[in-house]
This record gives C-alpha cells, structure tokens and sequence, in this order.
C-alpha cells in the first residue's frame, strides 16, 4: 500500500513538472521551430501571407461563448492579432486570459467592406454581450489574423 | 421468433442502463448550448463599472495597476497586464478582468465563473478532452440508433410497429423533414 501511494506521488509530481514546462496543449502539435514577432507580420503582410506562422504573447481576449478565438498581444504597443480556430476543434477557456500563448497558424490578409465590418462587430458584441453603435464604422479595412492551427498555453 | 424480439429486449433493456448517464449529460448539455445566442451556456459573468474621481495618467503600467487594484479593492492574484491604446489599460487577475479608461475613468470588472456541472457537460458534449472519450462518443451515437431501431420492435400488436408506433414513427421522421422543407425547399 505504502508503495503504491509512494509512486503514486511521484508520478504525479512529474506529471506536474512535465505539464508546468510544457504548458496546456491545443489542437495540433506545433511544428514551426522559429518564432516570428507579431508585429513583424503586420508591417509585411503580403509576405506572410499564407504562410504557417509560429507567434508567442500575451492573450489579452477570449471568445467569451464558444471559445473559438484569443487576441494575442503584439510585441509592438497597442497591437493585438486574433486567433481564430474552427468552431469545435479547439475551445479555449476564459481562464486562459493573461497567460502566455505559444501559437502556431497560418497568417492572412483579410481585406473587409464597411458592411462586412459592421456584420462581424455586430456578431462580436453579440458574442460578447456587449453594445455596438453601427455609425462608429465608417468605411472598410484590411485586417490581419491567423487561422489557428495549434497552441500551448503557459 | 420469440427468442428474437426477447434477446431484442434484453439488449434493449441493458444498453438502455448503459445510456441513461450520457443521455442526461448530452440532453442537458444540448439545451445549453442550442440557446448559446441568449446566455453563456458555460460562465456566469458579472460585468460592473464605476467611474473613478481622477486617474493619475502620468503613472506607468505597473504602478497604474497598483493604483487600479487599490482603487477598486481588488486583492486577487495579478496575472498580467496590457494597453490596448494610449487610453485604456486591461488588467487580467484570476477570474476578473479589469478594463480601465483614462479618459472616461471608468474602471470595468468582467468576473467569471465557470457554470457548476454544466460547463463539464457541454465540454463532453462538444469533444474537448478529444482523444478516447471521440470513440467513446461515437460508441454512444451507435447505442441511441440501436435503442432507437430495437425500441421499433419492442412490443408486437397494436401498440408496435405495425399499428400505433407506425403512425408515432412516421410523426418522428416527418418533424425534420418539414423543416428542411421549410428552411432549405
């Protein structure tokens, strides 16, 4: 009995140890060995792409509902990239925000109209529970994301 | 014959056993989650603002933090912290996250909890864990169509299939049909 319990606490303590170096893991195994800094994208945008990205940051948003999106702080000041994986293959708990996320996707230009725009707010605040006046958009834009692929969360 | 519809029914009878706890679970789960547009089926959230007298502007990140959290009395541990614009700052401690405006002062709190058993629910229902408990799902799936076509053939005369249970079977099929009819015709 004592032997059992003995192992039992140090399988445990390693799993621990292994789970606390690693961090939560999220949908596919990421594959990409170099970081690319986030701001780094958005200044290059027609370069990237398309192509499968591996970005590191802060999450500072959640989808609140479904979990099918996170909002990664950029390394340059005021600047965020979403996240955005398909609804169901992974969810992403509130709990997650303000920790640090390891993600892999690919990065895409997304070139919206005005009506667009105003769809997606009025989605998001819907989502989020939140208001949104229509009239606070004004015309359309292009907008940066990643197609989430995978993602360790520490 | 009879051996036939009575191995149905022990069949019936005791996968019916084996079902009943994940039926639950999806059945709650699923009513949860189909009015997703109405509420939160996995956290409660309380959202709250209040607007300071003044907010020191001049102050860094850290140091506003603390300034925030003394402010609102908040002594939860501080996760992290971002600036989303010049204006505004987003403070992230367990269960709360706290947006701070400078210029309206106003200090918003968003705190969270996980809905009790519910959220464990849906996060079976919509295949979080993934991995095994995918086949243990689809072993599930297969239990409900076999209740489902043994329960046709559970009793025989005009309560079974042929009689009443004809009618009550064709109801069944027809719901989705007019819908889809409706939606997609």
């Amino acid at each position: 009995m004592k032997k059992i319990s003995v192992t039992t606490v140090i399988l445990v303590l390693i799993s621990t140890v292994a789970f606390a170096q690693n961090g939560k893991k999220y949908g596919e195994k990421i594959s990409v060995k170099e970081k690319t800094n986030i701001s780094t994208l958005v200044a290059n945008p027609d370069k990237y792409d398309g192509k499968t990205v591996l970005v590191e940051g802060l999450i500072v948003d959640v989808c609140e509902k479904r979990g099918c999106w996170i909002e990664i702080a950029s390394d340059k000041e005021f600047q965020k990239l979403r996240f955005k994986v398909d609804d169901g293959v992974i969810i992403f708990p509130m709990e997650v925000k303000g920790k640090t996320v390891l993600a892999q996707g690919i990065f895409e230009k997304q070139v919206f109209t005005k009506e667009q725009l105003i769809e997606q707010a009025k989605h998001h605040a819907e989502e989020q529970g939140t208001k949104f006046n229509p009239s606070s958009i004004t015309e359309g834009k292009t907008t940066y994301r990643l197609k989430g692929l995978g993602a360790v969360i520490r | 014959m009879r051996h036939w519809r009575k191995l149905l029914r022990v069949l019936h009878r005791d996968i019916g056993y084996l079902a009943v706890g994940l039926t639950l679970i999806y059945g709650i789960s699923g009513i949860a989650v189909n009015h997703i547009a109405d509420w939160n089926p996995n956290y409660s959230i309380q959202k709250t603002t209040i607007v300071l007298d003044s907010i020191p502007k001049h102050l860094g990140k850290d140091e506003m933090t603390t300034f925030i959290l003394q402010a609102i009395g908040e002594t939860g541990n501080v996760k992290n912290s971002f600036r989303p614009s010049p204006n505004e700052l987003e403070i992230f401690v367990e269960g709360n996250t706290i947006s701070v405006n400078y210029d309206t002062k106003t200090v918003t709190q968003e705190k969270f909890n996980p809905r009790f058993f519910i959220k464990e629910t849906n996060d079976l229902h919509l295949n979080k864990p993934k991995g095994i408990w995918t086949y243990i799902a689809d072993l599930f799936a297969v239990a409900l169509m076999f209740l489902a076509l043994t329960g046709l053939f559970i009793l025989k005369g005009k309560n079974g299939i042929t009689g009443r249970g004809a009618w009550l079977t064709a109801v069944g099929f027809l719901i989705p049909l007019i819908f889809w009819y409706i939606f997609y015709g």
